[in-house]
């Protein structure tokens, strides 16, 4: 059995690291992956609701208080306007995590699609989705985000589309890799002489076993993703000044994060927390939902 | 008026299938057969032979350069659309490997259930269910197994669920390709008296392809051997097993190992000096 | 147990073997408590189906997974290869037990060419390249393999598959070791290709006065190879015997079942075939539905 696919990961050994089981490929969950698992329920939860947990009006300016130090009336101080950067970091949590999921949901759509239509339209078909996927690879987020920045107005929609229109073409490589494999297994040919349609074929059975590799990437990538918006946010282009995102927050604290470290530390910690949860999630996910690993042998 | 009796159920005409690269050779090598109603067609040979190719050919998954596939009477290699699809429909195949034979994401009442979903024979779906609880009954499999997922069977279990799965469109004929070689002796004991049943009690017809001599002896009345593509001994199992007319054919059933002590040393005293100079002719 | 005349002392002897693997759920205990002798010059085979725990007997003989908790004795000419150190039980692999493995391709360096294989258990322990060069070209021919000195120089992927297996047979016994063990090293060949390797390796055992271990799976193999049979069946040796007396009248119920399950072209054609050696086929299904 021989068929493992390799799923291509970017931190597939951070999980190992955390768990301390060299190769934990049974798919136990273990208290990491509760935890990670844990953290980012509550990012998502936080991304619904975040706003209305904000114990205070997170763009209420009051200069009396600018720059407060956490203690117990802000418990993670306020930042250069006087605003409750608690509030401001749940607020934000919801901006930065809708926009990660549009643009991974976005991505994938288009990555899937056109990634199998290049695995299943025979030759022609696939070389010239896999031709427009290069030019697509070969262009950096940030600088198609700051050309659209520069025709739209600089926007968080305008990031958004820049990071979907620059993500899509790795999921289509992938996809069209996944499929290819799967195109040829045993029991799609078993499906094939059963006398399936053709719909019912990608639909039921190639699709289903070839896309929980891509499943764990997006997962992955959600990390990845965060972090592109909140670098787009503190250059400029993405979520603009005063609105709570999590990277604009760092961006618009530049010139005080020496003299008050709060200003940057919670948001830049919710980054990072909500990235490793999702990486986590991911390679807990990938082990999760191969049925050839899990069952060993075979 | 028996005219549909006398025509085979499966005729394969001068079958030729190249594959691009390895400098053209021929996989399969106008090869012709024929299966009757009722009668199973063992397919021998060693890896490589084509045997498997010409299986895949039979059962459309390959199409072949030329020659044709005659179900019935009606060409295959040229139909298209509905009429194949229920011609199509009277051959089924059973894979080698029921580890990846099976849809790892479908329910076993999936599994046996999407044929007569596709084809329309039994739309209702809480029938299809009482008719999926029968075949896996004709396979020698409980009820209580419906809604597993094909990892918690044994390799045995699950070739007995890919059997459940081509018989419930009801065919004709079911082509086997190598459907006991990865299964234990014992296991492979009960498979092989269940396609017996299968024989005895749905007049099934077979096309069996092995490289198992005995397994073919054990199963099927009728046998042709393949080599590099070609057959080069068709006949009764009676004539090819006791007395084979190509060379091929005694030197392979001369290396059959039989589970016999004292024959095995008799045939070793008669092979010595045949074998030594056999031994510089495998080359590359 | 050990009712078959002994030819001496045994050189290969495993004596209450028990080997058990750490797995999610706690300790797994494959082999439970395995005897078995092989004595110079004798051939002996052990059969069983998928999961008998034949071969990983055979891999314990030479200590070949690191993760494996063995208790009990294998003594190779009296010294016991489980209480050896690492680099004790390498001077015994190839020295003096050859091991043959099912699939040639994957025991083969694909980027060293057969003979720089072949020599190597004769280069570590010293020997000049020309007389290992010499000795392996000697070896080849005897094997059949045609033109020897020239494939010598060869990769293993310009070989087919039985010869590749010659190959592998003759890197295991380039060294002239005592012990032998080949583990399903015919079950990736065609018919005839299988029937030479058997006939070659019997040979080459003879000549050398070898002590051989066959794990195999085929009871046909077992009948035109070896002199006397081992059963094994979880874990343990059920019944265990010359090849005559066990085929002819074998005493434990599972070797009856195993012999009565294999077709035989002779038999009657379409005879109900013994499945009684099916450990009745359970589904074995765990709470979260993982196989066994």
């Amino acid at each position: 059995m021989s068929t493992t696919t390799p799923v291509p990961t970017r931190s597939a050994g951070l999980r190992n690291l955390l768990t301390r089981k060299g190769g934990n490929k049974q798919g136990h969950t273990t208290f990491v992956d509760r935890a990670a698992l844990g953290v980012a329920g509550l990012m998502v939860l936080l991304a619904l609701v975040g706003p209305y947990l904000a114990p205070m009006d997170p763009y209420a300016v009051d200069l009396a208080k600018s720059l407060t130090p956490p203690g117990s009336e802000h418990w993670m101080g306020t930042d250069a306007n006087g605003r409750d950067i608690l509030s401001r970091v749940l607020a934000g949590g919801r901006t930065t995590i809708l926009a990660t999921v549009a643009v991974i949901a976005v991505a994938t759509v288009i990555g899937t699609l056109i990634g199998t239509a290049a695995a299943l339209g025979g030759r022609i078909v696939d070389e010239i989705l896999m031709r427009i996927c290069d030019v697509g690879l070969s262009l950096p987020a940030i600088v198609v985000a700051l050309g659209l920045a520069a025709a739209m107005g600089p926007s968080l929609q305008s990031a958004v589309i820049a990071l979907a229109a620059t993500w899509w073409p790795g999921y289509a490589r992938l996809v069209r890799t996944l499929v290819r494999e799967t195109r040829d297994a045993e029991f799609v040919e078993s499906a094939r002489v059963l006398g399936v349609s053709r719909t019912r074929l990608v639909l039921r059975h190639v699709l289903p076993n070839s896309l929980s590799a891509l499943y764990v990437q997006t997962t992955l990538d959600v990390s990845a993703v965060m972090l592109v918006i909140s670098g787009l946010s503190f250059v400029g282009v993405g979520a603009q000044v005063p609105a709570s995102e999590w990277g604009a927050m760092i961006a618009a604290s530049r010139d005080t994060a020496i003299t008050a470290w709060w200003t940057v530390l919670f948001p830049g910690l919710a980054i990072a927390l909500t990235a490793i949860a999702f990486n986590l999630v991911g390679d807990w996910l990938r082990v999760r939902t191969d049925p050839t690993l899990r069952t060993g042998g075979r | 008026m028996n005219t549909a009796e006398e025509t085979p159920l499966l005729e394969a005409r001068n079958l030729v299938k190249t594959f691009s690269g390895r400098s053209g050779t021929r996989a399969v090598n106008d090869v012709s057969f024929t299966v009757r109603r009722g009668e199973a067609l063992g397919l021998v040979g060693e890896s490589g032979s084509g045997k498997s190719t010409t299986a895949r050919c039979v059962a459309g998954l390959l199409h072949p350069d030329s020659g044709q596939v005659l179900i019935a009477g009606q060409d295959v290699t040229r139909a298209r659309g509905r009429a194949l699809r229920a011609t199509r429909r009277r051959i089924q195949m059973v894979f080698q490997d029921p580890y990846s034979s099976l849809n790892p994401r479908m329910t076993v009442a999936d599994l046996v259930g999407e044929g007569m979903y596709v084809h329309g024979i039994e739309p209702d779906r809480v029938r299809r269910r009482d008719r999926t609880v029968e075949l896996l009954e004709t396979v020698g499999m409980g009820s209580e197994h419906l809604d597993r997922y094909p990892r918690s069977f044994s390799g045995g279990q699950r070739q007995r669920i890919a059997i459940a799965r081509a018989l419930a469109v009801g065919p004709d004929l079911l082509i086997c390709d190598e459907p006991v070689a990865s299964l234990d002796v014992s296991v492979q004991a009960q498979v092989l008296n269940l396609f017996g049943d299968l024989r005895e009690k749905l007049g099934l017809s077979l096309l069996f392809i092995a490289h198992d001599l005995a397994v073919v002896h054990h199963l099927c009345g009728r046998v042709a051997v393949m080599n590099s593509g070609r057959v080069v001994e068709q006949g009764d199992r009676e004539q090819v097993y006791t007395s084979p007319r190509h060379p091929y054919t005694r030197a392979l059933l001369d290396a059959v190992p039989v589970p016999d002590p004292a024959a095995e040393r008799a045939r070793a005293a008669g092979r010595g000096a045949v074998h030594t100079q056999n031994h510089h002719e495998e080359k590359r | 147990m050990s009712g078959h005349p002994t030819q001496g002392t045994p050189l290969l002897r495993i004596q209450d073997l028990c080997v058990s693997y750490p797995t999610p759920d706690g300790l797994k205990e494959v082999v439970r408590g395995v005897d078995l002798s092989v004595s110079r010059g004798e051939r002996v085979a052990l059969v069983g189906e998928s999961g008998s725990g034949k071969s990983v007997t055979a891999r314990s003989v030479l200590r070949l997974d690191s993760e494996a908790r063995t208790s009990g004795r294998v003594l190779i000419d009296g010294q016991d290869v489980l209480e050896m150190n690492s680099k004790e039980v390498r001077r015994v692999r190839g020295a003096r037990a050859g091991l043959v493995f099912q699939d040639p391709l994957a025991s083969l360096n694909p980027v060293k060419t057969v003979g720089w294989q072949i020599t190597q258990p004769l280069r570590i322990r010293g020997m000049g390249r020309r007389e290992a060069r010499r000795r392996a070209v000697d070896l080849l021919g005897r094997l059949g393999v045609a033109d020897p000195a020239r494939r010598f120089d060869d990769y293993p992927h310009q070989f087919s598959g039985g010869m590749r297996q010659r190959v592998v047979i003759a890197i295991a016994v380039i060294a002239e070791p005592q012990v032998l063990i080949a583990d399903e090293p015919t079950t990736a060949l065609d018919v005839q290709v299988q029937a030479q390797v058997l006939e070659l390796l019997g040979e080459l055992a003879q000549e050398k006065d070898m002590a051989v271990l066959l794990i195999t799976h085929d009871l046909g193999i077992v009948a035109g190879f070896a002199q006397r049979v081992a059963v094994m069946r979880d874990g343990k040796l059920v019944e265990e015997g010359d090849v005559d007396r066990v085929y002819a009248s074998p005493r434990h119920p599972y070797t009856r079942a195993l012999l009565d399950a294999v077709p035989r072209i002779g038999d009657q054609p379409g005879r109900r075939l013994g499945t009684a050696a099916a450990t009745a086929d359970p589904v074995s299904v765990s709470p979260e539905g993982e196989e066994l």
